[in-house]
């Protein structure tokens, strides 16, 4: 990490321990405290070049500040505006980025509706529609997209049909906030019918390398929190007159954690490829999830308490395991790249 | 993962695979005394290319490269399935220590034919009573004039049964656990010595024991200050617990050979296990070469010891459940495997020192 690197966590981690309250955020109508949100953006947090109004912070830095929201579980927009952002900088359409990237970087929330899991989204060129100006480039969508990460809460919404990457218009999109077992992630699901759209560009999958990479980020940093928190508890927990952290059967559970937490760590910083961000959403999820699972086993009952975090590390562990892509579906990816 | 690498070491890399594409070819196991041999020939081969020690300064026999490119030597090395380094007690472990702590007439006279395979290495750690607990070992050291008297046993030396040195701890003072201890090399053809060979479970003699009856060693064999032998061992050992005897390229190359395997062999219930054995030799590499900067030694070798060792494991359990009654080439794989979480100081030795080096926890 350089220097600036860590003035950046630094400046995240104090903010978000300043001012973080997810209790509070996941009760809010839009699910994240948008105060907060503002202060992050004026940080510079998210992925967009000086010229479109952005900080010029790249996915390093987004990745870092990713790290520490994964930490506290604070929801916010950054990780659907960082694929977002990255997606409309992929279509090289200038005009657009001109217009959206400001706004995304003043903190106008970005989502993009993708097509990993059951989406099914189809693009139709059309001669001329009402709402669009530019009429090469007009199109009409129809498909239903599940799980869209801050879909309802979006400004901008961007599609994208596994070909190329539209901007939705307003009529023929319905967005509905679908709860799910993690409440500290905002979901929605979107259904375009005849939906009018603007063509920017081609979509690049690499922007899905990305998103799967900065999920990575995400995830490793609240395994590591998870992680602390377990040490903590039982260095302070007593039984039998002597803290739970001096047995050994204990021990070596949260050596092991350990372990995980570092490689996944590694595979999370050097995901930069296709294959190693496959590696990296793989690998950091399993880590992930066996670290909250044994965080709940170790805290003994208070776990089993909503009072008590633990619950919301299991649930971000399990809803981030099926977030782009399950586990499963990139084993599946990767079993075609094994080399060597 | 993209490793950027300059021209320099681009060339190197293609020196290196054509080098071993010329040259490679098998050998009987090391653990006979003909295959002893044809190791030991092997390694003059090697420096003789100037590829026995890449990362040594030139004046031992290297070529002053750098970790990164002793990490591209080391996979393009298992990726031609190159032959099993007999000297890698001697150059991983052995080398290491007298970088840090041997004088200078040490390093002049030990490297040198240590790189050519002149001299190969045993390692003298474990006694019968002494393995996890490993300071409480009992074989002594005594002054005598210009030197000292070895007396003792040690046990699960490997490469002992036909090496020709050796180097162990042994206690120069009754005084203290740790502080006692002294580090010294002695010659497995001294008087005094006899060794005997222990069959591993493959069969072969890979590693022995070794009975000390007043062996002399001479005061310039001491490696570090007198009583000072547990600091100076134990850099040494970070140096076999971390990134030095496992390189991630002998991971990385089995878990290819077990994707060419289930290509074969497809076997659909196994195919997850295929996958994430390969994404583990994988992260081993991510992690091995994210740590360039800054290479695992002390406790942070802990973390790397329990990964590779147990991925190890994992790789040659699913390549066996492949290829069901017969095993072919990797049951001696396997059977090798079975070791690692044991050598080095055993994976639960590894976890009490992350649980409370790094962690923090009580002891």
């Amino acid at each position: 990490m350089t220097p600036e690197q860590e003035a950046l966590r630094d400046a995240v981690r104090s903010l978000l321990e300043k001012h973080s309250d997810v209790r509070a955020a996941i009760e809010t109508p839009h699910g994240y405290d948008k105060d907060l949100w503002a202060r992050l953006c004026d940080i510079g947090v998210l992925p967009i070049p000086e010229e479109y109004g952005g900080s010029g912070a790249g996915l390093a830095e987004t990745c870092i500040a990713l790290e520490e929201l994964g930490r506290t579980l604070t929801p916010a927009p950054l990780l659907s505006s960082t694929i977002a952002a990255q997606a409309l900088v992929a279509t090289g359409d200038e005009e657009a980025c001109g217009r959206l990237l400001p706004r995304i970087a003043d903190g106008a929330v970005a989502a993009l509706v993708w097509p990993w899991g059951t989406t099914e989204i189809t693009a139709t060129p059309v001669l001329d529609h009402p709402e669009i100006t530019t009429a090469t480039a007009a199109h009409v969508l129809d498909g239903t997209a599940r799980y869209v990460l801050d879909g309802d809460e979006a400004e901008v919404l961007l599609v994208t049909d596994g070909v190329s990457v539209f901007e939705a218009g307003q009529s023929g999109v319905t967005r509905e906030h679908t709860p799910t077992m993690d409440p500290t992630r905002r979901l929605a699901t979107i259904r375009l019918s005849n939906a009018a759209a603007t063509r920017l560009g081609p979509w690049k999958h690499q922007v899905r390398d990305v998103a799967l990479a900065a999920l990575s980020a995400e995830q490793v940093g609240a395994a590591t929190k998870a992680l602390e928190l377990t040490v903590d508890h039982t260095k302070t927990r007593v039984q039998f007159g002597r803290p739970l952290a001096s047995f050994q059967a204990l021990k070596h559970r949260m050596a092991d954690l350990h372990v995980l937490v570092e490689t996944a760590r590694s595979a999370a910083l050097a995901a930069t490829d296709e294959v190693s961000a496959a590696v990296a959403k793989v690998y950091c999820s399993e880590a992930f999830f066996k670290v909250a699972a044994e965080m709940v086993q170790l805290h003994g009952g208070i776990a089993i308490t909503w009072e008590h975090d633990a619950h919301l590390y299991f649930k971000r562990a399990h809803g981030s395991a099926q977030l782009f892509g399950s586990p499963q579906d990139h084993i599946g990816r990767l079993s075609r790249f094994a080399h060597r | 993962m993209d490793l950027d690498l300059d021209a320099a070491t681009l060339e190197f890399q293609a020196e290196v695979r054509s080098w071993l594409a010329a040259h490679v070819r098998p050998l009987s196991s090391m653990d006979t005394s003909a295959g002893f041999e044809e190791h030991r020939a092997w390694e003059r081969e090697l420096a003789d290319a100037r590829l026995s020690v890449v990362s040594w300064p030139s004046s031992f026999g290297g070529r002053d490269l750098g970790l990164l490119q002793w990490l591209i030597f080391e996979e393009e090395y298992h990726a031609a399935g190159a032959p099993g380094r007999v000297s890698q007690n001697g150059i991983f472990l052995l080398a290491p220590t007298l970088f840090s702590h041997g004088t200078p007439e040490q390093q002049a006279r030990i490297l040198p034919p240590m790189a050519r395979g002149d001299e190969v290495w045993a390692q003298a750690w474990s006694e019968p009573e002494a393995g996890s607990d490993l300071a409480s070992l009992r074989s002594t050291a005594a002054r005598v004039d210009g030197g000292w008297l070895l007396r003792g046993q040690k046990t699960w030396s490997s490469r002992a049964a036909f090496a020709d040195r050796a180097f162990g701890l042994f206690r120069t003072s009754a005084e203290g656990r740790h502080r006692g201890l002294t580090y010294l090399m002695f010659d497995l053809r001294a008087d005094g010595v006899s060794v005997r060979p222990i069959a591993q479970l493959d069969g072969e003699p890979g590693f022995a024991e070794i009975f000390l009856d007043d062996v002399f060693v001479p005061d310039h064999d001491v490696i570090g200050a007198v009583g000072d032998g547990w600091r100076v061992a134990m850099s040494t050992a970070g140096n076999e617990r971390g990134l030095s005897l496992r390189s991630p390229g002998r991971f990385v190359a089995a878990a290819g050979r077990l994707v060419e395997l289930y290509r074969k062999n497809p076997d659909p219930a196994l195919r997850d296990r295929v996958v994430d054995a390969w994404i583990g030799a994988q992260a081993y590499r991510l992690h091995t070469f994210g740590a360039l900067g800054n290479p695992p030694t002390g406790p942070a070798a802990s973390v790397t010891k329990v990964f590779w060792s147990e991925l190890d494991v994992a790789l040659h359990e699913t390549a066996l459940d492949l290829l069901g009654e017969v095993p072919g080439g990797w049951l001696d794989g396997w059977l090798f495997s079975l070791a690692g979480p044991i050598y080095a100081g055993t994976n639960e030795i590894q976890r009490n020192v992350i649980a409370e080096r790094i962690l923090g926890l009580p002891r």
